[in-house]
């Protein structure tokens, strides 16, 4: 099959890959839901402190569409809603029941799915809290119900350090993976697995499913650039785009006919102290994926995600509703002695400017700013390494001068928010704060 | 030794903090010790990891390439002066006669452009950015040996605040600073800029006659070619061979005379991705471009018409400052374009500009400044011109 390659970007070689061993955790005390990490979200709690809860209860609803609801991943008591500033809401942690009780939800037969008109399914998928899986570009917002997408992006693999293998996440799994590709076939008639990664698992895929390979370097796994890279017109944008272990989820809801909480998740970086995939539960805490804290004892900064995208969690926090990756990165909050003229064996970089340029080994990286803030000098470093062609260095100029449609015409839009630009600039300018914060501004006006 | 710079830097660091007595002062104090030590920061947010490539190691890396002329150039300036003067021309006492003329300057330019800059700095408190140390480098690298201290000191003052100050600074420039600054020198001092007597520094010990010893450089004496005669003759008959002029080891200013060691400097500039070869390949295409067809139809017409076009091309890349100005001034990142087909533009408008200033206008002996700066005009136009032809290839995604 003809692989999609991709130049532009950049993979860097973080120590501490998880490898493709699978054990499996033990089961939380409590779990929680992270509202505030989910994008765009407006949340109205269905719940209060105390209430006692099953799998499947609504936790909240979205106030933009209460169609929208957010099921709870446990059975048990709600003990505590923490608030953030401006009463956002911050966690809902739910302690567990030894025996959790489950709600059960009308779902059609495997055969009767075959038959079901596409608004029945979409309703099926609204109560059973199965939507939110669904995602729309360039926003990520969730998907729209009302609407039909022109396409559905299956993504399959995650090249960002580090996330969950399909190899592992599909083993044993391929029949549900099926079944929620029958399901994505009825709401779009445009649905195409982006495969990065291993090329041994196509065989694990369904037969007729339409399969688009991507290969090269970070962030080749991203949605927004696989649409970048094989869109034909601009009736494409706004194709939705779902996690490939999100379609076995639902492949495992239309089967049982309950919501399902297993998760395939990675612990993964320098300091991880057992990097690996586990099978566990969704909203597992922290401090349980990563017990026994970062490895050496050493400050760590627990990431939720991938290291570009993902977010600082504290150990008490919990999985967020979209992430399936724990990184454990070196907090690197030291100083260094003339740190800008050291030969850099061990410092890695996209530039040529180390020694480090001849290392072939992984890097332990750290957390590290490695450098001042400093104007922007035109160096077009952040050019060369944008994935989907943006000029950041120029576009970012659009945005602080207020020239919103400017900057559109740069591609604001098809920004892939991979972070890449961040990452590389020697200026240490955060372009990706800047054009994600812009998208979500333009996004507010426009809807 | 670092622990007890790091006490310094601790008992120091209250006067400079808020409330402090020279609170004002915070970038210059913020400015050593992040030379002496690179920050604890740590990222705010995503992206998680950084790059450890900074600005400050970027432009360290300029200078490191500034290192070979500059060196060279000492040597040369001793080795000129002395030899001019009938002084002796062994290796320690040349070095020291160079350094005696060189670092005085350099350390007029540093100290007064640092004035500048901690000034703008505590003004709008933000911190001494690195370029600084590269413009403050190349100012005195291209002057004459003979260039009063005073005039260092308002060259620098003009660059730096005019040329880039008044525009933000640093990342806001449309000029560069240092060009900025060797140009208001040549205009506003001509005498000290120009003609036969300033490029050696001659002691007045002993016997020698001042006039006897000074000399034309090479592109003063082409203007002087009358019809039919061969510049290559003129030249060689002053003794400037191809060579020579290659190595360096002439007279001129003080550091831009070897196109040698500005090769070296480019080397290491593309090779760590500091400099943009584009611009430099650009330019030595640019030069050629137009030196060529000028140099055919002198060679079709028996000599007898476009004399200025009587030197060899390839000449042009070894005389006067084309060689320092295209690799160390042309690609400074700020004031020329982002974009990568614009690059190749500006640098070959550069080195046609060079050779046209250089054979039409006698007036002005070094053509590559001017060619640099007037270009540095045009670079946010190629940049607009560049961009819109690449966005209209974009599906539009509103």
């Amino acid at each position: 099959m003809n692989a999609i390659h991709l130049k532009k970007g950049f993979s860097i070689r973080i120590a501490g890959a998880p490898g493709r061993d699978l054990h499996r955790l033990d089961t939380p005390h409590q779990v929680g839901m992270v509202p505030e990490r989910i994008p765009f979200v407006k949340p109205r709690l269905l719940v209060e402190e105390g209430d006692l809860v099953s799998i499947g209860t609504p936790l909240f609803e979205d106030k933009r569409n209460t169609r929208i609801r957010f099921l709870s991943p446990g059975g048990g008591r709600v003990t505590r809603i923490v608030f953030g500033p401006r009463r956002i809401i911050r966690q809902i942690i739910i302690a567990l029941d030894k025996d959790e009780p489950c709600d059960a939800f009308d779902v059609p037969t495997v055969e009767q799915l075959d038959a079901i008109p596409r608004q029945a399914l979409v309703d099926t998928l609204l109560a059973g809290g199965m939507w939110p899986f669904l995602r729309t570009l360039p926003f990520m917002d969730l998907a729209d119900p009302n609407t039909v997408p022109p396409s559905i992006f299956v993504r399959l693999g995650s090249d960002e350090p580090f996330g969950p293998d399909p190899v592992v996440t599909l083993k044993s799994r391929e029949d549900r993976f099926g079944l929620g590709m029958d399901v994505l076939d009825k709401l779009c008639d445009r649905v195409v697995i982006n495969l990065t990664g291993d090329e041994s698992i196509l065989s694990a895929l369904p037969d007729q499913a339409v399969v688009q390979r991507f290969t090269g370097c970070y962030p080749s796994g991203n949605p927004s650039v696989q649409l970048y890279r094989t869109r034909t017109g601009s009736e494409q944008n706004r194709a939705w785009f779902i996690d490939g272990q999100d379609v076995i989820l639902l492949g495992d809801y239309i089967r049982t006919g309950r919501y399902p909480v297993q998760r395939i998740m990675t612990v993964g970086g320098s300091l991880a102290p057992a990097a690996g995939h586990v099978s566990t539960r969704a909203g597992v805490p922290l401090s349980l994926l990563c017990s026994g804290g970062p490895a050496g004892g050493q400050a760590a900064r627990t990431i939720v995600g991938g290291v570009f995208t993902g977010y600082a969690g504290s150990p008490d926090s919990f999985m967020g509703f979209y992430q399936n990756a724990l990184n454990l990165i070196d907090d690197g909050d030291r100083e260094e002695p003339f740190g800008f003229i050291r030969p850099g064996t061990s410092k890695p970089s996209y530039s040529t400017a180390f020694l480090s340029a001849f290392r072939r080994k992984p890097f332990p990286m750290d957390c590290g700013q490695h450098g001042e803030v400093r104007a922007c000098v035109n160096c077009g470093t952040c050019a060369r390494i944008c994935p989907v062609d943006i000029l950041p260095q120029f576009t970012m100029k659009c945005l602080v001068a207020d020239e919103v449609e400017e900057a559109l015409a740069h591609g604001l839009l098809d920004c892939a928010e991979c972070g890449l630009c961040t990452y590389a600039c020697p200026s240490k300018i955060q372009l990706r704060e800047v054009f994600q914060v812009a998208k979500a501004q333009y996004y507010k006006e426009i809807s | 030794m670092m622990k007890a710079l790091k006490r310094l830097f601790n008992t120091t660091r209250p006067h400079f903090e808020n409330g402090g007595r020279l609170e004002k002062l915070h970038p210059l104090f913020d400015a050593i010790e992040t030379v002496a030590f690179a920050p604890a920061l740590t990222t705010r947010s995503d992206a998680h990891v950084r790059d450890s490539l900074d600005l400050k190691r970027f432009m360290t890396f300029v200078i490191i390439a500034l290192m070979p002329p500059f060196f060279f150039g000492i040597y040369n300036t001793g080795y000129q002066s002395h030899l001019a003067s009938g002084l002796n021309l062994g290796f320690v006492p040349v070095i020291m006669q160079g350094a005696r003329v060189v670092l005085p300057m350099l350390m007029v330019s540093y100290a007064v452009g640092l004035f500048w800059e901690v000034l703008f700095a505590s003004i709008r408190k933000h911190n001494i950015s690195e370029g600084f140390l590269v413009t403050g480098l190349l100012f005195p690298m291209t002057l004459p040996p003979t260039t009063p201290l005073w005039q260092v000191a308002v060259g620098i003052s003009f660059g730096v605040v005019i040329g880039k100050e008044i525009f933000g600074g640093t990342g806001r420039n449309i000029l560069n600073p240092a060009l900025t600054a060797r140009a208001f020198i040549f205009f506003a001092y001509p005498a000290n800029m120009s003609g036969d007597r300033v490029w050696t520094l001659v002691e007045q010990s002993g016997q020698q006659a001042v006039d006897a010893v000074t000399a034309a450089t090479p592109l003063a004496l082409l203007p002087l070619a009358t019809a039919g005669e061969s510049a290559s003759r003129i030249l060689g008959e002053a003794g400037y061979t191809f060579q020579r002029l290659f190595i360096g080891n002439i007279p001129g200013s003080v550091c831009e005379t070897s196109a040698l060691m500005c090769l070296l400097g480019a080397v290491f500039l593309v090779l760590t991705g500091v400099g943009n070869y584009r611009i430099m390949i650009g330019g030595i295409v640019g030069v050629l471009a137009v030196a060529y067809p000028g140099y055919l139809i002198y060679l079709s017409s028996g000599g007898q018409t476009a004399t200025m076009f009587s030197v060899h091309p390839v000449w042009h890349l070894v005389m006067g400052s084309f060689a320092f100005g295209i690799v160390y001034m042309a690609t400074d990142p700020v004031s020329g374009p982002g974009m990568e087909l614009s690059r190749w533009i500006y640098g070959f408008a550069i080195g046609a500009l060079t050779v046209m200033i250089r054979v039409f206008n006698p007036a002005y002996p070094e053509g590559v400044m001017l060619a640099i700066l007037f270009m540095n005009l045009f670079a946010p136009l190629m940049d607009h011109f560049v961009i819109k032809a690449r966005l209209r290839k974009r599906v539009p995604n509103v």
